[in-house]
C-alpha cells in the first residue's frame, strides 16, 4: 500500500479514534494532532498529503492554522479540508472563502467522508 | 418626511418655551386644575370689575344729568323774576310823564291821563311788592348758593326801596281823585329815581338768570366732556381686560400645549422603537410629572430592550454552540456506528446490524431536529434574511415529488402532480421553499396509508400562487388546525407516528409567511388533509 499520508487535527479523542480507524482500515497512513500549533509543527515536519482539520481548537483555531499552513511555502501547498461541527447555514461558505479545499461537516456520514478525501488525495497526486 | 416634520414641531415646541411667560407660567408649582381655576376665576373677576365699572361710569353720568335738573329749576324762576321786573321796568318807563304826553299828545284831557298814570303806579307798586315778597330770604321753593342770595338780596332791596318811593314819594303827588294830574313839576326826580332803580332790578335779575344759564350750559358741556372720557376709559379697560383674558389665555395653553406636543413626539418616537431621547418637560405640575413618568418609561423600556437584544444574542451564541456540542458527541456515535455497519472492522450477525441501522436513524433523527431547532430559533429571533431570486417553483415541486416517490411507492401510496402551465419562476427563497415543499410531501406520504394517494396541484390566479398537498389519511380534526402548525404539536390522529421532528410545519408557516404568504389546512375527519400555501407571484411571470 503506497497510502497517503494525512493529517488528522482534532481535540475529541473519540472522534480522532474515528477518523483514524477508517482511514487505517482503508488504506491511509495518518498523522494526528489535538492543537492548531501541534498540526502546524507536525505539517512542517511529515509534509503530509492532505490536512483534515477541526475548527474548534484549544489553542489556535482552524482557520488560524490554516494560514499559518499557507504562510510557510513548504506547507502552502497541502490541501486542508474543513472536519467540523460548525455546521450551521452559511458556515460552508464561510470556510470555503477562508481558504479550505473542501468543507465535511460533523456527523460525517463515512462513506461521504472517504470519498471526498479520496478525491482531495487523488487530486493533488494527479 | 416623518423626520422633517418632527423636528418642526420640536422647533416650534423650543420656541414656545423660549417665550418666558409661557415658561414662567410652566415652571409655576401648582397644578394644572389650579392654574385653569386661577385662570378662570381670573377672567371672571376682570369681567366683574368692568361690569362694575360700567355701573359706576352710568351712574355719574346720571348723577350728572340728575344736577342739571335743580339748576334748571332756578333758571325757570329766575327768568321769571326776570321777566316780571322787566315788566315793571316797562311799565314804570311808560309812565314817566313826557313819554305819556308824547304818546299821547292831545288825546286825552289832563285829568284823564293823570288817572292812568297813577292806575300804572299803583299797579308798579303791587309788582314792586310781589318781586320783593318772592326774593325775600326763605321765599324760594330751593335754596340759592351764596352768590345768588347775595344779588337777591340786592334785589328785594331794590324793590322795597322802589315800592316805599312809589308809595311814599310819588302817588301823594297825584292829590285829590279829582284834581289828578302826572305833569307835576315836582314827580319828576322821584320818578327819574324809580325808573333808576326798576332799570337797576331789571339788570340784576336780568345778570341772575343769566348767570345760572352760564352755569348750565356749562355744566351740560362738562357732562359731555366727563361722559366722553368715561366712554373712552370703560372701552378702553374693557378691551385691556379682554386682551389680557386673551394673552392669560393663551399662555397657559400654551404653557400645556407645548409640553402635551413634546410628550407625544416622544411616545411616537418610543412606539416606532427609538429610545435614545428624553422629553423635557418644564411645568411643575401634572404634565411636569407625564413627562418625568414617559422619561422613565422610556429608560425602562431601553433598558428591557438592549437586555432583550443581549439576551437574544447569548441565545443565538448558545445555540450555535449547542449545536456544536450536540454534532461532536454524535458524530462518534453515528460514524462508529456506520464503521460497524459497514463491516469494516468484521462481519456482524442480522440483528446487529438491524439494531445499527436503528441507532444510525435515530442519530440523523437526531441531528435533524438539531437543524430544526436551530432553523425554528433564528426565525424567531429575526435572524433570517431570506435569499429572494427568481426560481422555477414547477422544478421545485417536480424534484420534490421525485425525493418522496422512492419511499412513497415503498409504502403503496401513489403521488400525483399536476400544475397549471402558467406556474413557473417566482421570486423567493429557493432553498426555503423546497424545505417546505419537502416538509409538506413527507408529512402527506408519512400519514397515507397504503393503496392511499397524495395529491399535488399547483395553481395561479389573483396575483398569487397556491401549491396544494391533499393527501387520504386520517384527517385532522377542526379543533387541531391552528395548533397543528405549533412547535412540537401533533393532531391526535397523527399520535403515535414517532418519526419527525414536530417542527416541521411550524418552520415551514414562518417561511411561507416571511415571504409575506400564507398556509392553512383543510380537513375532514376520515377524509384526509389538504395542506395549501400561497406565495405572492410578484412580477415574475412565466
Amino acid at each position: 500500500m503506497t497510502g497517503e499520508q494525512i493529517l488528522v487535527v482534532e481535540d475529541n479523542e473519540k472522534n480522532m479514534k474515528l477518523f483514524r480507524d477508517v482511514l487505517v482500515a482503508t488504506g491511509f497512513r495518518t498523522l494526528e494532532a489535538t492543537t492548531g500549533g501541534e498540526a502546524i509543527d507536525i505539517a512542517s515536519e511529515h509534509m503530509p498529503d492532505l490536512v483534515l482539520m477541526d475548527i474548534q481548537l484549544p489553542d489556535l483555531d482552524g482557520v488560524e492554522a490554516l494560514h499559518r499552513l499557507r504562510a510557510d511555502a513548504r506547507t502552502a501547498t497541502i490541501p486542508v479540508l474543513a472536519l467540523t461541527a460548525q455546521a450551521m447555514r452559511g458556515d460552508r461558505e464561510r470556510f470555503l472563502a477562508e481558504g479550505f479545499d473542501g468543507y465535511v461537516s460533523k456527523p460525517v456520514n463515512v462513506r461521504e467522508f472517504l470519498g471526498t478525501v479520496r478525491e482531495h488525495c487523488q487530486g493533488r497526486v494527479g | 418626511m416623518v423626520e422633517e416634520q418632527e423636528s418642526r414641531v420640536a422647533r416650534e415646541g423650543r420656541r414656545r418655551i423660549g417665550d418666558p411667560f409661557v415658561r414662567a407660567i410652566a415652571r409655576l408649582p401648582v397644578n394644572v386644575r389650579t392654574k385653569l381655576l386661577v385662570a378662570f376665576v381670573g377672567t371672571s373677576l376682570l369681567l366683574v370689575a368692568v361690569g362694575l365699572l360700567g355701573q359706576v361710569v352710568l351712574g355719574r353720568s346720571n348723577d350728572r344729568v340728575a344736577s342739571v335738573r335743580p339748576l334748571q329749576k332756578r333758571a325757570v324762576e329766575y327768568s321769571q323774576l326776570q321777566a316780571q321786573a322787566r315788566y315793571l321796568r316797562n311799565v314804570l318807563t311808560v309812565n314817566v310823564a313826557t313819554d305819556f304826553n308824547t304818546v299821547w299828545p292831545d288825546v286825552a284831557p289832563p285829568q284823564i291821563r293823570g288817572k292812568y298814570s297813577l292806575a300804572v303806579d299803583l299797579f308798579a307798586v303791587d309788582a314792586a311788592r310781589r318781586i320783593g315778597a318772592s326774593t325775600a330770604a326763605g321765599q324760594l321753593l330751593f335754596t340759592p348758593p351764596r352768590e345768588d342770595q347775595k344779588m337777591l338780596d340786592v334785589i328785594t332791596s331794590k324793590a322795597d326801596e322802589l315800592s316805599r318811593l312809589l308809595v311814599e314819594r310819588i302817588i301823594p303827588l297825584y292829590g285829590d281823585r279829582t284834581t289828578i294830574s302826572n305833569e307835576s313839576e315836582e314827580m319828576r326826580p322821584h320818578r327819574a329815581h324809580a325808573e333808576g332803580l326798576a332799570s337797576d332790578l331789571h339788570q340784576e335779575a336780568s345778570r341772575l338768570a343769566n348767570r345760572t344759564t352760564d352755569e348750565i350750559n356749562r355744566l351740560i358741556a362738562r357732562n359731555a366732556s366727563s361722559f366722553e372720557s368715561s366712554r373712552v376709559l370703560f372701552i378702553g379697560v374693557a378691551a385691556g381686560a379682554l386682551v389680557l383674558a386673551l394673552l392669560l389665555g393663551l399662555v397657559l395653553s400654551w404653557s400645556m400645549i407645548g409640553p402635551i406636543q413634546r410628550i407625544d413626539n416622544r411616545l411616537a418616537a418610543i412606539a416606532s422603537g427609538d429610545f435614545s431621547g428624553t422629553v423635557e418637560v418644564e411645568n411643575r405640575d401634572e404634565l411636569g410629572a407625564l413627562g418625568a413618568n414617559v422619561n422613565r418609561m422610556n429608560d425602562e423600556l431601553r433598558r428591557l430592550y438592549t437586555e432583550l437584544e443581549e439576551a437574544s444574542r447569548h441565545k443565538s451564541e448558545f445555540l450555535a454552540n449547542m449545536s456544536h456540542e450536540l454534532r461532536t458527541p454524535l458524530n462518534a456515535i453515528i460514524g462508529f456506528s456506520q464503521v460497524l455497519r459497514d463491516e469494516m472492522v468484521g462481519s456482524v450477525n442480522e440483528k446487529q446490524a438491524e439494531y445499527l441501522d436503528d441507532i444510525i436513524s435515530s442519530g440523523n433523527h437526531l441531528l435533524s431536529l438539531i437543524n430544526d431547532v436551530l432553523d425554528l430559533s433564528k426565525v424567531e429571533a429575526g435572524q433570517v434574511e431570506l435569499e429572494v431570486r427568481p426560481f422555477s417553483l414547477r422544478e421545485a415541486l417536480e424534484r420534490g415529488v421525485v425525493m418522496v416517490r422512492e419511499r412513497a411507492t415503498e409504502e403503496g401510496v401513489r403521488v400525483a402532480f399536476a400544475a397549471d402551465p402558467e406556474v413557473d419562476v417566482v421570486d423567493g427563497d429557493e432553498r426555503r421553499i423546497k424545505q417546505v415543499i419537502f416538509n409538506l410531501l413527507s408529512n402527506a406520504v408519512k400519514f397515507t396509508p397504503a393503496g392511499g394517494e397524495v395529491d399535488v396541484s399547483a395553481t395561479r390566479a389573483n396575483g398569487e400562487v397556491r401549491v396544494a398537498v391533499a393527501d387520504t389519511g386520517p384527517g385532522i380534526a377542526p379543533e387541531d388546525w391552528d395548533r397543528i402548525f405549533e412547535e412540537f404539536q401533533q393532531s391526535e390522529t397523527g399520535v403515535g407516528h414517532r418519526e419527525g421532528t414536530g417542527l416541521g410545519l411550524a418552520l415551514s408557516k414562518r417561511y411561507v409567511e416571511l415571504h409575506g404568504g400564507r398556509i392553512w389546512l383543510e380537513s375532514e375527519l376520515g377524509h384526509g388533509s389538504t395542506f395549501t400555501f400561497a406565495l405572492p407571484a410578484g412580477s415574475s411571470t412565466s
